[in-house]
This record gives structure tokens, sequence and C-alpha cells, in this order.
């Protein structure tokens, strides 16, 4: 059996679903296409701005360079670990192909392009608007372009098959289940900090050339050149001379990559023929038993649960002792995490301090626009804790509806699981950032008041589009979170946050203004401040009513 | 005890059920065979409440399954052909939350569920997670969990898959077992040997049509006449295949 007939069930599970579904391609590609053209601007702009520096330019231009290549090769050994642990030991595949007579240096060949695939395809996407945009701003000749292909297709074998040798090396100290928990763990929180520190450099600075300057002067910074042992020094200098920035040794150097990774692809394939077996054995040993530490946890669940009405009860203290066990879900409260300390942060960023009109006029505006983006964030953490409620079930689901418990119930059970945390959470992130703005005690309780309503239409349609695009195959909320029904919720839901935020926008700068100067509202605008109320309410209540009959009928489909 | 009056399902235009028409009384052994895509897990899930018929209906203990689901389901144990579990619970766990489900208190539901655990040879992997079980024990526990609220009937879709033949032997005597106390058990099932030892009721599905419903010597009786054979030894096998090649469209 070649490598090309092992690999193929994906290339077909992949064109039927596009065969299947060509709409959810069409949408997909419309939205990657937009963030790639908006990666592509900024990065022109950025290397540009750069490039009118004048002599001190190219040497920016090469610490760029290494920068990018040392994140991207950083991500990319941690998600090829990530990937290979799951394509090398977890798949349930594999025991398929171990029973065929296919060896396993085949199967190593196989198996490696998959983890290539799944761990970079992302990367390389993202990565290619900012290699492209270098070639647009020094007008590059064809050659730079060859040497670019050449280069990220050597530069991306590296990492993968460092994280083939380190997923092997992992499967032969732990079980594989717990060291892809771990990672994932780890992944999560790497991210979590990465996406935090990220936005307390404070990017929109970028906008400005002052805030330009500051980064450059940062990479100015970033040491000399890059070390001579470092694959992403050979992909920087390989590339900048082929930019015509300055001189260089691009074929050497794209020698010593190529040279790299070939070598390393004959070590991975070496250790793996030679482990193989081994290795998956070990990784067939899962986690046996509840941990001691967990059976006091599921009794406290049980205490913690008892107040609840009995189907909520049993439900809750399912779900979260699920939760407790399955280490992947972590990684979401991880993010979590950050986005929070993000939203926090982005209001005590902003330019309000002192009592002239335009602090005043931001202070009403970042008011209005709080309902909006308090309902942002909750949309966020819905899509990775609402969303996939349905799907969590999995092929599990029958158990319930087998039970004398009507899908009205299961509905609200799991309405009020999502409605109650996240309404609290909402308030508690709205009510906080509206004591930074000093917003007045009424509209501060209208506007929480509002804010809780939203929230339950944005669950009760985070359960809907659940329903209605479940992916009951995978136990993995934050594989389920990333699907197309994911995607089209967080659009409806964004929808809605939009019209209701529109709706009220208005009667809340109004209602603002007139606080704070003492001036009486007249009867009409009285009457307009309550209709546009009671239009967002009325706005709420039917997406809320239309979700919940959508959920229960998608949930009745569902056998 | 289990009626099923004219259920039809079609799946646009494919006929999976059509008019099943019969009735199942208290404590009998109701074999349900066909051959593969004959209809009879359609027929099952239309049974529980899986899926919905396209016309017909299906009452369980005298309960409408479309019209009074809960006190039909409340009645009714289910075992699926697959019984995907919750991987991250325990066996204990995971028949504590069923005994929920069926309003049973927690301490009754966990009595019971040791109890089970132990008549299933599950007691000392109680305490493991679901997903380290093997086939053949899930299926076992997703066997006690349908008999956790002690149902008056009991739906089996292919029970003995994974099974080893000391589970099978005690599953078998289990159904008699539970038969003689006035359970009512539907079991479908490819194990004609199976069928033809605990049985006392079959009924063949053809393309979704009953083809065939009585005793076992009923239906050896009918298979005698339709082929013209003679021999009264015939096995369920035999008469399964005369009965099925007798309906086979010209």
């Amino acid at each position: 059996m070649t490598v090309a007939a092992l690999l193929r069930p994906r290339g077909l599970a992949a064109r039927n679903v596009a065969r299947r579904h060509p709409r959810r391609i069409a949408v997909l590609t419309l939205a990657v296409a937009a963030l790639w053209i908006a990666c592509f601007a900024i990065s022109i702009r950025m290397i540009r701005y750069f490039h009118t520096i004048g002599d001190f330019g190219p040497a920016l231009t090469d610490r760029l360079l290494i920068l990018i290549f040392g994140v991207f090769l950083g991500i990319l050994v941690l998600s090829a670990t990530i990937a290979a642990l799951q394509t090398f030991y977890l798949a349930s595949d594999v025991a398929l192909l171990l029973a065929a007579p296919v060896g396993f240096r085949r199967l190593h060949h196989a198996r490696f392009i998959e983890t290539l695939v799944a761990s970079s395809w992302m990367v390389v996407i993202f990565g290619l608007p900012v290699f492209l945009a270098y070639g647009w701003v020094y007008g590059a000749r064809p050659l730079y372009y060859a040497g670019l292909v050449a280069v990220l297709g050597s530069f991306v074998v590296i990492p993968t098959a460092l994280g083939v040798l380190a997923a092997t090396a992992l499967v032969l100290v732990f079980p594989a289940r717990g060291a892809r928990d771990t990672l994932a763990v780890s992944v999560g929180f790497l991210l979590a900090a990465a996406i935090t520190m990220g936005r307390m450099l404070q990017p929109e600075r970028l906008a400005h050339e002052s805030g330009l300057m500051g980064f450059a002067g940062f990479l100015a910074g970033f040491g000399s050149r890059g070390s001579p042992y470092w694959p992403t020094t050979w992909a920087a200098e390989t590339l900048v001379p082929l930019l015509g920035a300055r001189d260089g040794e691009p074929g050497f150097n794209l020698a010593l990559l190529t040279s790299t990774a070939a070598m390393l692809i004959a070590v991975s394939a070496t250790v793996v023929e030679r482990v193989y077996l081994k290795a998956w054995s070990k990784a067939q040993v899962g986690r046996v038993r509840a941990g001691e530490t967990e059976r006091p946890l599921g009794r406290w669940l049980a205490w913690l649960a008892a107040p609840l009405p009995r189907l909520a009860r049993l439900l809750v203290v399912k779900d979260l002792t699920v939760f407790i066990r399955d280490a992947s879900q972590w990684s979401q409260l991880l993010l979590l995490g950050a986005v929070v300390a993000i939203y926090v942060f982005n209001f005590r960023a902003l330019p309000i301090d002192g009592d002239g009109a335009l602090a005043q006029g931001m202070r009403d505006m970042a008011t209005v626009l709080n309902l909006g983006l308090g309902a942002f964030v909750t949309i966020a953490v819905a899509v990775r804790f609402v969303f996939p409620m349905v799907s969590i079930e999995g092929r599990s689901w029958w158990i319930l509806r087998t039970a004398p418990v009507s899908l009205q119930r299961i509905w609200r059970t799991k309405f009020w699981m999502g409605f109650a945390p996240l309404s609290v959470f909402a308030v508690c992130l709205v009510v906080l950032t509206n004591h930074m703005l000093s917003v007045p005690a009424v509209p501060a309780a209208i506007i929480a008041a509002l804010l809780v309503a939203l929230v339950a239409a944005i669950v009760a349609m985070g359960l809907a589009f659940g329903a209605v695009h479940p992916k009951l195959d995978t136990g993995n909320a934050a594989q389920i979170a990333t699907g197309f029904g994911a995607m089209i919720y967080m659009a409806a839901a964004l929808g809605l946050t939009f019209v209701v935020v529109a709706l009220a926008a208005w009667p809340f700068a109004r209602l603002l203004h007139a606080g704070r100067y003492a001036l009486p509202l007249s009867a009409t605008e009285a009457s307009a401040v309550v209709a546009c109320v009671t239009l967002a309410v009325a706005a709420i209540v039917v997406a809320t009513v239309v979700a919940r009959r959508h959920a229960i009928g998608a949930l009745a489909r569902l056998g | 005890m289990i009626v099923l009056e004219r259920l039809r399902k079609t799946f646009g235009p494919l006929v999976a059920v059509d008019d099943l028409d019969f009735a199942i009384e208290a404590g009998t052994v109701f074999g349900f065979l066909g051959r593969n895509g004959a209809g009879k897990t359609t027929t099952i899930r239309m049974m529980m409440g899986l899926l919905e018929p396209t016309s017909g209906t299906v009452r369980l203990g005298g309960h409408d399954i479309a019209t009074a689901p809960d006190a039909a389901k409340r009645v009714t144990g289910y075992l699926p052909d697959r019984p995907h579990l919750y991987d991250k619970l325990t066996g204990l766990e995971y028949l504590t939350f069923v005994g929920g489900l069926f309003d049973l208190r927690r301490r009754e539901a966990k009595r019971r569920a040791l109890a089970l655990l132990d008549d299933m040879r599950l007691a000392t992997q109680g305490g493991e997670l679901v997903e380290t079980f093997s086939h053949g024990m899930k299926q076992r526990l997703a066997l006690a969990g349908a008999m956790m609220h002690r149902p008056r009937i009991l739906v089996l879709d292919e029970p003995m898959v994974g099974l080893d033949p000391e589970g099978a032997r005690e599953l078998k005597a289990r159904i008699a077992g539970l038969a003689a106390d006035g359970v009512t058990i539907f079991l479908s099932t490819h194990s004609l040997a199976v069928a033809e030892e605990v049985c006392g009721r079959i009924g063949i599905i053809d393309r979704g049509r009953l083809v065939a419903l009585g005793s076992l010597d009923d239906l050896r009786a009918r298979a005698r006449t339709a082929a013209g054979a003679e021999s009264d030894g015939r096995t369920l096998e035999d008469v399964f295949l005369d009965i099925l090649n007798a309906e086979a469209p010209a």
C-alpha cells in the first residue's frame, strides 16, 4: 500500500464534505479571504513604514522576519506535537492500518503528512500574506516567490518532525491521553497569556507613526542577527537577499534549511519505525479509575447542586463531572480569563479622564457600547460553553431521549445551565466597567437589565444553533466551537446584538445627557425612548422564542 | 403490553417500515427478525420515541409513545444496538444518573446500581471510567441501565453483539427469568439460534413489512406449506430462509 493510498481516505472525506455542503465551504472561504486580505493590508502598512526608514530599514526587515519565523516555529512545534499525538497514537483508524500489511515507515510518512497539514495549514495561510506583503513592498522578482515556496515548504517540515519525535517520546513516558491533555492545557495557557500580553502592548498604537517608531525601536533592540544554528535565521537569510534588501547567500541558507528538514524526516521515520508498536501499545492504556481527588469533588458537586430541580441537578452534576475529567476543556477557561482581562483593560485604556465635553461624550458612547461589548464577550463565551451543550451529549443522546423527560424540560434545563452563569458573568463585567466609567445608577441598572435579557436570547440561540448543527462524533468542546454552525451562530447573535444596541443607543445617550444636565425629557422624547427600548426588548423576545422552537424541533430530529 | 398499529416510516421515496400492525402480550419474549436493513432498528427507534413515525401509533403498557411519552418510557427499558454511554463517568455514576432520570432517589439508585453491577459481573469495574470498558462490558452496563427502573417492558436491539459466551448465556437466562416475572421482552436479533432458544413468539420483517408472525411452530407450519417441505425437524434458520425466499419478488 502506497503513502498516497494511505492518505486517500482523508482526501476523499474532505471532498465529500465539500460536495455535500457547498454553501458552507463558500461562506468559510469568504471569511478566510476577508481575514487574509486584512492581514495582507496591515502587513503592507507595517513593512512599507520600515521600508521608508532608509538604511535602518533592511536591518529591521531582517529582525522582523526572524521574529515572525521564531513565533511560527514555537507555535508549530507545539501544535505539531499535539497533532502527532492524535494522528500517530490516538486516531481510531490506526488499528485498521496496523492490521493491514503496511510497513511502519510508510505509516510514518502518511501520518507525517497528515500531521504537517493539520498543524501548519493555519500558520501558512495567515503567514503567507505577510511574506507576500514583503514581496509587494520591495517589488520582488519571481525568484523571491519561488524561494518563498521552497523556504515555507522546508520550514514547516522541521517543527513537524520535532513534534512527531516529541509526541513519540511523551507517549513512551506518559499515557497518550494524559500527555495530550497536559499539552492542550499548556497551549491554552500560552495562548491566553499571549493574547493578554498582546493586548497589554496596545497594538492600536501602531496606527500612529509614533507607535510604529516604538515597535521599530523594539525590533532594533532584538539582538543582532539570529543565531546561525537556527532554522529561523536560515529562512530569513534566504528571503531577505531575494527581496533585494541586501546581499547574502540565499542558496546556501536554503540548502541548510532543506537538508535539515530532510535529515529530520529521516530521523523521525527511523525512530518511529523502531519504537512505533511499543509506543502505540502504551498509548492504548488510558486512565482507568476516576482519580482519588475526584471522588470527594463528585460529592461536593452533588451537594452544591442539591437545591436545583431534579433534572437540572442530574445534568449539572453529570456535565461538571465530565468537564472536570476532560482536561481538553480546561483550556477554554484559560481563554475565557484572557477575554475578561482584555475587556476590563480596554476600558482602563480609554482616554476618558477629565470633565471636558469630549471626555463626557466618550464616556456616554462607551456606556452605550458597553451593552454591545458585554454581549459580544458573552457570545464569545457562549460559543465555547452553550453552543456545544447539545453536541457534547454526543452519541449518548439516546439516554436522555429514552428517559421519561420531555424535550421541553431538557431544553429548559440546558437553558438555565447556560443562562444562570452567563448572566451573572455578563452583569459582573458590565457593572464593573460601568463603575469605571462612573455611569449613574439608573442607566447602569437599565443596561444591566437589558443585557440580562440579551443573554437569554444569546443562550437560546446557542442551544438552537448547537442543536441544528450538532457535531455528535467529537466530545471535544473546543472542536465543536470551531465548526460552521458555531460561526453562523456567532454571526446571528452579533446581528441581534447590533439591532438591540442600535435601538438602545439613542435612548441611553439621551437619558445620560438629560441626567447630567438635569434637563427633563419632552413628552415626545420620552415616548420615543420608551418605543425604542420596547422594540429592543421585543427583538430579544422574538429571537428567544424562535430559537427555543427551532431548538426543540432540532432536538426531536436528533432522535 | 406492546401494540403497534399501522406503523409506517418513509424517508423520501424509501419505505423503511410499512404498516406494521401487531400486539405482544405481557410476559412474552418476542423475537423480531429480519435481514440487515429490513427495518428492525427503525421500528425500535419509533417504538422508543427516538424517531417520529410517518403514520401509525405505538402503545407501550397502554401509553401512546406520541401522546404520553413520559408514561410510556417510564414502563420501558431500552438497550440500543450501539450503546454509546458517557465515557467520562464511572459505571456506578452512569447507573446512578440513569436511576435519577427515572425518578429514583439517590440512595435507592445507588443500591440498585451496585446490585446490577454485581449481577452483570461488573462489580470490580464499577469505579472505572466507561471509556476503558470493552464493548461487551459497555453492553452489559447499558443493559443494567435499562433495568435500573425495573421496567415492565424491555426493548433490546441486538443485545448479544459483543457478549462473550458466558455473558450471552447469562443474558438468555435473565431474559427467561424476566419473562417469567411478567416482563415483556421485545428482542431484535440476527442470531436465529438465540431467537429459537428464548422467544415464545417471533415476527419476521422484510423490506419494512411484517411477513410472518407467530410461535416457532406456527412459522414451521407456514414454511412447510409455502415450500412444500416435509420435515418437522426444521430449524428457525430453515424456516426464516424459506419465508424470506417465498416473499422475495420474482
